[in-house]
């Protein structure tokens, strides 16, 4: 005390002073602190301390299987495995890049419509859904109209395909990984994979010498056909193949 | 409290009483003089537990644990696709910056100055033509992979909890990708950008309420010209790269928080 007070009488320079207590018994602990919150944090401290429980639990019963030698080493093995890897990939394009340069056609002309449009490659299906006019449907009700127009019709196609694409994990849940556990999923994939192809090649059907018509058809049946072929086969394979899997591995682990 | 040291971390003490040589002393003095400027001691202990993590204590995967078929690795080459779209991104965005130093958005003059930059560039820069080559082939490879890596998530399953985020982010990056390879086939300023473009003003015009809106936004009116190509410049060179580079980061960060899936 008779210290604290000699000091008190010298200007503080060492940013102590009055306002600044040292914690004791009745401070509370961020632990304590958090226990008081309310409302949204308190419902956030709540949750993070059962999670954190719930770890704590999986970890002690889990059977985790340890390894006792040592893993693949990051060096020299892993990092020359990716070397390689990455200077085949480069060397790859750097060979493509050589053998096959792009060419520049003439300059843009608005007063001239070449006689061919295409974007790259990998729009062709996105170009070709623009080309599905004929299965605009046409309403009775409006007197044989289009309830919206072509463009819009393709526009919206796009708008589907990626939709689908982004909704996928949450319309087939559960454990399975390979496609024979589930064929139907498969088939689905199958499917879609082939229905890309055939847009593109709606898309570049003025180029094939192919009647439109039947493109235009061979477009939605051949990823049917596909798709059917993938559902069969791959339900044929399932029952031995499930056997081994629930064997081996869903009865040690079951499904969620 | 007093700046004397206590014995016991008298570093010179224990220096004399170990008897070491001179390259053993030189060695712990000039780490000692670190160690106490920067507590090098911490980073270490990170290091180590780094090291121990990545390189020891692996656990069993899926396939051995369970002694699942042994035939899988057949698959593992399509897990390198993700890689490969990175790889390939890289090589873009290095010839993509070198590009840059010679090109310019401007469709003024005949031919347009953007195509006849790329014509110098093609006929007169050394290395040039190279350059566009490479620059195309990795963007044309970079969506391949990207498809192909898709279609490797969707057949092992490797979508499904807890993964759904990062599939999102995967169709986001998707279309970005293809955003990419579009805003750049119309750089060149030739009759296929041309056209291409027109028919993106199409697209865009067709959609009711935001369709003139997105046009005006995305292409600079409802014709194509000189706004159209500085907006497709600045979203491939400015705008995209930043979001597709950021995306790809949070991409590869979750994949590393949560693993690859294993097969099963
Ligand atoms: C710019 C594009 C992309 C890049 C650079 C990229 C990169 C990667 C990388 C490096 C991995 C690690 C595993 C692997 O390489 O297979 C990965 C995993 C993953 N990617 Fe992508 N990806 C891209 C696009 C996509 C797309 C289009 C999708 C799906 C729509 C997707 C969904 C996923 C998912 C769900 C995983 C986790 C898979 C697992 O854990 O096995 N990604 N990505």
């Amino acid at each position: 005390m008779s210290d604290n007070d000699s000091q008190q009488s010298e200007p503080a320079t060492d940013g102590s002073g009055p306002g600044i207590v040292a914690p004791d018994d009745e401070v509370p602990s961020w632990r304590e602190r958090k226990e008081r919150t309310t409302g949204l944090s308190r419902l956030t401290y709540e949750y993070f301390e059962r999670a954190r429980r719930e770890d704590q639990d999986l970890r002690q019963e889990s059977s985790y299987v340890e390894r006792d030698v040592l893993g693949f080493p990051a060096w020299p093995h892993e990092t020359i495995r990716n070397l390689a890897i990455s200077s085949f990939f480069i060397g790859m394009l750097l060979f493509l890049a050589a053998t096959m340069p792009p060419t520049l056609e003439d300059a843009a002309n608005p007063a001239v419509t070449p006689e061919i449009i295409l974007p790259d490659w990998y729009l062709y299906w996105s170009f070709g859904l623009l080309k599905l006019g004929p299965i605009n449907p046409e309403l009775s009700i409006l007197g044989g109209d289009k309830i919206m127009s072509d463009e819009l019709y393709g526009v919206l196609a796009n708008a589907v395909v990626f939709g689908a694409i982004a909704i996928v994990p949450f319309l087939n849940k559960g454990s399975a990984r390979r496609p024979v556990e589930q064929p139907f999923w498969a088939a689905i994939g199958v499917g879609g994979v082939m229905f890309a192809f055939t847009t593109s090649v709606v898309a570049v059907q003025n180029l094939a010498p192919i009647d439109p018509n039947i493109t235009f058809d061979l477009a939605f049946l051949l990823p049917l056909v596909a798709a059917t072929i993938t559902y069969a086969v791959l339900k044929t394979m399932r029952e031995g193949y499930m056997y081994d899997l629930n064997r081996r591995y869903y009865r040690l682990r079951p499904p969620r | 409290m007093s700046l004397e040291r206590k014995d016991e971390y008298d570093h010179n003490a224990w220096l004399k009483e170990r008897d070491l040589s001179v390259v053993e002393k030189t060695y712990l003095m000039t780490l000692i003089w670190f160690d106490r400027r920067f507590r090098l001691v911490d980073y270490l202990e990170i290091l180590e537990n780094m090291y121990y993590k990545i390189n020891l204590q692996m656990p069993k995967s899926h396939t051995e644990q369970y002694n699942l078929d042994n035939k899988f690795w057949y698959w593992y080459p399509l897990y390198a696709l993700g890689s490969f779209s990175v790889i390939a991104y890289l090589v873009a965005a290095l010839t993509g910056a070198l590009l840059g130093f010679y090109y310019a958005p401007s469709t003024a003059g005949t031919p347009p100055e953007s195509y006849a930059l790329l014509t110098t560039i093609m006929a007169d820069q050394n290395f040039g033509f190279m350059l566009r080559s490479i620059h195309r082939w990795s963007a044309q490879v970079m969506t391949a992979a990207v498809f192909l890596h898709m279609l490797r998530v969707y057949f092992t399953g490797a979508y499904k909890e807890p993964r759904e985020v990062n599939w999102i982010i995967g169709v986001i990056l998707l279309a970005l990708t293809v955003g990419f390879g579009y805003t750049g086939y119309l750089l060149p300023w030739n009759q296929l950008a041309f056209w291409a473009g027109q028919i993106g003003v199409e697209m865009a015009l067709a959609v009711p309420l935001v369709g003139e809106w997105a046009a005006q936004m995305v292409f600079g009116g409802f014709s194509l010209g000189q706004p159209t190509l500085q907006r497709m410049y600045i979203l491939h060179v400015f705008v995209l790269p930043f979001v597709v580079t950021a995306l790809i980061a949070l991409h590869i960060g979750i994949v590393w928080m949560q693993g690859i899936a294993e097969p099963h």
